[in-house]
């Protein structure tokens, strides 16, 4: 009776235990390829907007895949599908090799050479965060390079800055070469130079697998601030290699009025990733959610300057940088020199 | 609104079990002991999420540690047929992937009160409780080589059927006590984000339709818990094996977190004094009051 009972209760149970089998190791050339299309037919974002036909990929990539192909030609294989995508966000990542798509800016003029810069920054620039600033022009321009978003800016390391430029005429914000990051940099940074609440874009992301399906863009406000700002004349200045969140920063800057955003085009970049695996083990990034611009429009394929300037090959035989002299002579040119003693430490100041 | 109602039921459940620990009057001259176990568990951990995988279901397993407090009294209600059950259960696991080059690694906390019914006489030595049970619950599970999708959150409030067999009995006068105890949720509401949405825009304020409604049409979990009490020595030894399944189908993305859990711990029985029963210091000596 004892023991019939205590079988009851097992056999109940086991009946409703969870059984689950684990995954097997799948190194198949087939089931992977097939897995890595199924994931970004249903997850990527921008094959509408690039009009890209992605049955038509799979059939041309397919017959290339067989079942006795080396991992290393099954990786070239799907690094090069992957590139039909033109996505700098979209990786194949194994333990050898990394895909990538790079075109973006490899096709592009450098417009920025980092031994030229020493001309300009020296070796006595201040160093806060991931932020590199020095006076430049007898102390009239405010010059910070910020090239990399992954390099953390905190408040007080912009609170400093702005008070080391605190009688300067106008700020050069160079942003060249950043290939992004984390976003809350920009808009901890972005948040400075606001005078006012403000849309700065939309979000939206997949419901569904469809190539279309897509939520309701999401307005995204960003507001001024509380710690010290800066409101008067501000150069941007760009390449192609401004990328992701770098791009992101630029949408948002160039909606200020007291913004000019000088240099090349941007790269682009504004999907924001996501990632996957596929059974081999292989890790994929991929755009997934659309970061549209305040107007509502993509800038996936980058956004051109105010001021298109390019640097020359005269001037880098000169060391200079033709894009920061010319950030430094828009800024002396349009604004009138301080009077002496007037600024102060203070808030009121640099926001006025 | 569905949401709105369904909160209002597990609320109200809520509140039964406080209404149900005022009934417990000086007029309970019997004290009603504590039984309560904390254990330690060990066991395997299968665990899949398309947050993190998004356009594979890619399933990771690995080895996982748990505490269990659990307690259990007999309340007044219904003449004192009607006992109380807490469990407070922490667990944290690592997982690997088929491929074994990618962690996930997944940590829940849950507490759960539940309230059942007591039959005693259907068969000697044989405790039948049917009943409910109201759980709390909130956890992760996180990729490291994930992007911008590193983590799934996870939150649930849950109104549980439970229902609970307890059998002593002995084996050459050495008593041994059963108990297999199951509970399955089936209506509550859950935290889930959606497909393809990044947690960074959840937190600017992107947050419609993250909190749903859950029942067995998106939500299918269980637990079922066996146990053994056995002294040893001066001690009561509780030994067990928990098997614990949490599926969810819920705004595009699917999660499983299925594990099995051999459980070790003590038992102690003890009596809880407090209010006006503190008085009454001729029934005890302590070393406090």
């Amino acid at each position: 009776m004892k023991l019939r009972i205590i079988y009851y209760l097992l056999l109940v149970g086991i009946l409703f235990s969870a059984c689950e089998k684990a995954d097997k190791y799948n190194p198949s050339p087939r089931d992977n390829f097939e897995a890595l299309w199924q994931i970004l037919d249903e997850n990527y974002c921008f094959f509408e907007f690039k009009d890209i036909d992605w049955d038509e990929v799979h059939d041309r990539y397919s017959v290339q895949i067989n079942e006795t192909m080396s991992q290393y030609d099954l990786f070239e294989v799907l690094g090069k599908m992957l590139a039909e995508l033109k996505d700098g966000h979209t990786n194949l990542f194994s333990s050898f090799d990394v895909a990538r798509y790079w075109a973006w800016y490899e096709d592009y003029p450098a417009n920025f050479n980092a031994e030229i810069q020493k001309n300009y920054l020296g070796t006595d620039y201040k160093i806060a965060g991931g932020l590199k600033y020095k006076r430049l022009s007898n102390d009239q321009v405010g010059y910070v390079y910020y090239g990399n978003f992954s390099s953390g800016v905190g408040e007080s390391n912009l609170d400093n800055m702005f008070i080391h430029f605190k009688d300067c005429r106008g700020l050069i914000l160079d942003v060249r070469n950043n290939g992004g990051g984390v976003m809350s940099n920009s808009d901890r940074i972005t948040q400075r130079f606001l005078e006012e609440k403000i849309l700065t874009g939309y979000v939206t992301y997949k419901t569904g697998n469809g190539h279309t399906d897509f939520s309701s863009p999401y307005p995204l406000y960003l507001s001024p601030s509380d710690r010290l700002r800066w409101t008067k004349p501000v150069i941007v200045l760009t390449n192609r290699q401004c990328y992701s969140a770098t791009n992101n920063l630029v949408s948002i800057m160039r909606l200020l009025p007291h913004v000019t955003v000088m240099g090349d085009c941007t790269g682009g970049g504004s999907g924001f990733p996501f990632s996957s695996e596929l059974p081999i083990g292989w890790s994929i990034r991929f755009s997934a959610c659309p970061i549209l611009d305040a107007d509502k429009k993509h800038t996936e394929f980058g956004i051109e300057p105010d001021e298109k300037v390019s640097m020359t090959e005269e001037d880098m035989k000169k060391g200079k940088d033709t894009i920061i002299e010319a950030a430094i002579e828009h800024i002396l040119s349009t604004t009138d020199k301080p009077e002496p003693n007037k600024n102060k430490i203070s808030t009121e100041i640099l926001a006025n | 609104m569905k949401t709105v109602a369904s909160l209002m039921i597990l609320f109200s459940c809520l509140v039964f079990p406080l209404a149900a620990q005022t009934d417990e009057s000086e007029e309970d001259d019997i004290p009603r002991s504590v039984n309560e176990a904390t254990m330690i568990g060990v066991g395997g951990y299968n665990v899949m999420d398309t947050y993190l995988t998004p356009g594979i279901e890619t399933k990771y397993t690995g080895w996982g540690l748990r505490i269990l407090n659990e307690r259990m009294k007999v309340v007044r209600l219904a003449n004192y047929n009607v006992s109380r059950q807490q469990f407070l259960n922490v667990e944290f696991a690592s997982t690997r992937n088929a491929a074994d080059v990618a962690t996930d690694y997944i940590g829940f906390v849950d507490y759960s009160l539940g309230y059942h019914y007591r039959f005693t006489n259907i068969v000697p030595n044989l405790k039948v409780l049917a009943g409910a049970s109201v759980r709390l619950s909130g956890g992760f599970i996180y990729n490291t080589r994930n992007s911008n999708n590193p983590a799934s959150g996870k939150a649930d409030l849950d109104l549980n059927f439970s229902a609970m067999g307890i059998y002593g009995f002995k084996i050459r006068n050495y008593p041994i006590t059963f108990r297999y105890q199951m509970e399955i949720p089936f209506i509550g509401a859950l935290f889930a984000i959606h497909k393809g949405q990044p947690y960074y825009y959840l937190s600017q304020g992107d947050r419609g339709g993250v909190i749903k409604f859950s029942s067995l049409h998106n939500k299918f979990a269980m637990r079922n818990y066996f146990t053994f009490d056995f002294p040893v020595a001066n001690f009561t030894v509780r030994a067990g094996y928990l098997n614990s399944m949490y599926r969810t189908d819920v705004n595009g993305v699917k999660t499983h977190v299925l594990s099995n859990s051999f459980m070790i711990g003590l038992v102690k029985e003890f009596v809880s004094f407090g209010g006006k029963r503190l008085k009454k210091t001729h029934e005890y000596s302590s070393a406090y009051y």
